[in-house]
């Protein structure tokens, strides 16, 4: 019977080291051992995330998901996202790491792993050409959206709070998307975004008659690559391939294909920066 | 780079993709969602007080909580538990196990309308107690439930457009995307009610008829 | 329980903004109640009359209601009509669309009500010399809410319940609200966890409150 027992407790030791010798291998293991990168992507965000006319995700993140797979040698698998799915995905595991265009603030890096940072926008009024809307200020009397949760609308809601402007002007959306969908509706007169997704929208025959109007005074949105906050290694390893993406001139290059302009020798020098 | 494209004949296999899903996944929870209420609605008609209390307040949860909100955290609370699921995983279990909370009290009416006497008297005739259950209470009771049944049926392929929100491209989500890309959602929108009230509208007027003739 | 820390304290320092939410999911609920039963009531006599044309948009509304999803009715309420410059605030979209399925509803509940108070209160009614309205008013009507009393307690949860879907075009209900908070910290799993326990709290509150009402308004004869 002890001889039995011994045995039974040599396996279960066995087994216990094995789980426990294969749970220490991290993130960067398994990616290079399954084979595959699994990297999320929210397609609600032109240029960086679009569904393109075959309804497959495109855009500036997706092509950043190919070029690490790339340079680790494994194949990807981009995953369509919705913004909020994008922490639950990472936490379970579905998805190895989001190229999302993640606001890297400190509130949310207690609940998941930031990079540095990869890209920044300027947040940015659209509206109506003569919507007479100058300066920021000029938002007070008209209706005003910006996307649920985002840190456009946090920025916005604290702007309009210190100048004593109440919430009955403003409509929250749920999506970038519906936001302009609702701007070509003329649900709202003004669209809270970002420069760039502004940019794209404005060379598209639909928002012909609009214009980008004044930034949102004194604020740089940085964002970041995200992965699980515990896999430090791999958050490491994703950090330096950001800095060989504008090192090598990648970023540059889809900087141009994207935006069909260089990207600003400033941007350039505070990604290199990390801030 | 072109964003806004209208929408054209390619789409059509993106929107059959939809339409498909849609009723794959309802069809799915509803027959788990039937199987199980059956199940423990004939738990419920024949056990005592305190196990029906427990059994209750499960399912109560089930029904309370807002679909939408037990997709979300279902979804996010496997995932933090380490087994991540796709977005039709994760659907057709929420939608099954809501399902079955409500096809419960169907088939618990169900056991309990056919009246104890009947089953004394089929087994006076000699039957086992499964005979009964088999040749007498099953098809009576469970005759006297098909229009709740279909009641909870249609609402349950009505629901399965909130499979939408933890992504899964149903019917619903494909308009989402297609909206976003053509900016027509009138035209889009429209054609996805068409095609719910087709498919909802038969079935609830089959289970009306029904309703009326056993009323009779 | 992987290597997920729970953070609550989070969540209760915006558990204020939280109540805030629960208390415009309330206030939606009972208000398109409300219009839910006038449309509903205007609904069922439409249907149950024998005018052509108050039968049809009766029947027609009635179906459409019921045989959509609710979602759809809210995305149709809000960027449906807004592509024909109809601009409904979130707020206002998810209380119409509410009302329509609640009345399109209430009207088979209503006209099964009204169908099982026989003919011949009518003619009585009539033969104490009351009006058709007087008629409706204090005998035929008090009948049928209290026929359809339970029904409508089902109804008015569903609308508790559904007016979630706020969610999804933007607006400032309890799970609006919930989606804001949880975007700031990425604490899903637990702000969902608070709201999900707020929705039980309010709808067996409902609940008990309209059992110990039917027993004040009805004592006990259904």
């Amino acid at each position: 019977m002890n001889f039995f027992k011994s045995i039974l407790i040599a396996v279960a030791v066995t087994v216990l080291i094995g789980i426990s010798h294969s749970a220490s291998a991290d993130k960067l293991d398994d990616v290079i051992k399954s084979g595959v990168l699994n990297c999320g992507v929210v397609a609600d965000f032109p240029p960086m995330g679009f569904i393109d006319k075959n309804n497959e995700p495109a855009g500036f993140d997706v092509d950043y998901c190919k070029d690490l797979a790339k340079q680790m040698g494994v194949k990807v698998k981009v995953f369509n996202l919705t913004w909020g799915d994008r922490i639950p995905s990472l936490i379970s595991g579905k998805t190895d790491v989001v190229v999302g265009s993640t606001s890297d603030t400190l509130e949310r890096a207690k609940s998941v792993g930031f990079t540095y940072p990869y890209f920044v926008f300027k947040f940015q009024v659209i509206s109506k050409k003569d919507s007479g809307i100058n300066t920021f200020d000029d938002l007070k009397n008209v209706k005003v959206g910006a996307p649920l949760g985002t840190t456009y609308e946090t920025e916005y809601l604290a702007y309009a709070k210190k100048k004593g402007w109440g919430k009955s002007n403003y409509t929250a959306f749920k999506s970038e998307n519906d936001g302009y969908l609702a701007l070509y509706q003329g649900k709202i007169d003004a669209l809270i975004s970002t420069n760039t997704n502004i940019a794209v929208k404005l060379a598209t025959e639909e928002f012909k008659d609009y214009a980008a109007g004044p930034f949102v005074p004194n604020y740089d949105d940085v964002v970041g690559l995200i992965a699980k906050r515990s896999e430090v290694a791999w958050i490491q390893y994703l950090n330096l391939f950001l800095i060989h993406q504008i090192r090598d001139g990648r970023f540059d290059e889809l900087h141009q294909k994207y935006f069909n302009s260089p990207a600003s020798p400033s941007m350039i020098q505070s990604l290199r920066d990390n801030k | 780079m072109s964003l806004f494209t209208p929408l054209s004949w390619n789409d059509t296999g993106f929107i059959l993709t939809g339409i498909l899903n849609t009723i794959y996944i309802s069809v799915l929870a509803i027959s788990v969602g039937t199987v199980l209420g059956l199940m423990i609605g004939f738990i419920r008609s024949v056990s005592t007080q305190s196990i029906n209390f427990v059994l209750g307040s499960i399912l109560d949860v089930l029904r309370i909580v807002p679909l939408i909100i037990q997709l979300i955290l279902f979804s996010t609370f496997v995932g933090i538990m380490g087994h991540p699921l796709p977005p039709f995983a994760s659907g057709s279990i929420i939608l099954s196990l809501y399902t079955m909370a409500f096809m419960t009290e169907v088939f618990r009416a169900g056991f309990d309308n056919v009246s104890k006497s009947m089953g004394i008297a089929a087994r006076s005739l000699g039957m086992t107690y499964w005979q009964s259950m088999r040749y007498i209470v099953l098809p009576i009771g469970m005759k006297s439930v098909f229009p709740s049944w279909m009641g909870v049926a249609l609402s349950v392929i009505k629901d399965s457009a909130l499979v939408s929100v933890i992504g899964y491209m149903e019917l619903l989500r494909t308009s989402e995307q297609l909206i976003t890309r053509t900016q027509q959602p009138l035209e889009i929108l429209l054609g996805v009610g068409l095609f719910y009230f087709i498919i909802s509208y038969p079935l609830s007027t089959f289970g009306r008829y029904m309703e009326k003739k056993m009323a009779i | 329980m992987g290597d997920y820390e729970f953070h609550w304290l989070i969540v209760f320092q915006a558990f204020p903004q939280m109540l805030n939410g629960a208390f415009v999911t309330l206030h939606v609920a009972v208000f398109s109640m409300f219009s839910g039963i006038v449309f509903g009531v205007l609904l069922a006599i439409g249907k149950t009359s024998n005018l052509k044309i108050p039968k049809s948009i009766a029947s027609s509304w009635v179906e459409v209601a019921r045989n959509t999803p609710a979602l759809f009715q809210i995305y149709m309420a809000y960027f449906g009509l807004g592509a024909f410059g109809i601009h409904l605030s979130p707020y206002m979209a998810v209380l119409c669309a509410l009302t329509f399925v609640n009345s399109g509803y209430l009207t088979e509940t209503f006209r099964g009500g009204l169908q099982t108070i026989p003919r011949t209160q009518y003619v009585a009614s009539w033969s104490l010399g009351m009006t058709k309205f007087q008629a409706y008013r204090y005998i035929i009507l008090p009948q049928m809410f209290r026929r359809v009393y339970y029904p409508m307690t089902n109804q008015f949860i569903w609308s508790i319940l559904m007016s979630s879907l706020g969610i999804l075009v933007g607006m400032g209900e309890l799970s609006g609200e919930t989606q804001r908070l949880q975007s700031l910290s990425y604490r899903t799993l637990e702000f969902f966890i608070i709201a999900a326990a707020m929705y039980y709290v309010m709808t067996k509150f409902v609940l008990y409150s309209a059992d110990i009402m039917s027993r004040r308004l009805f004592k006990g004869e259904i």
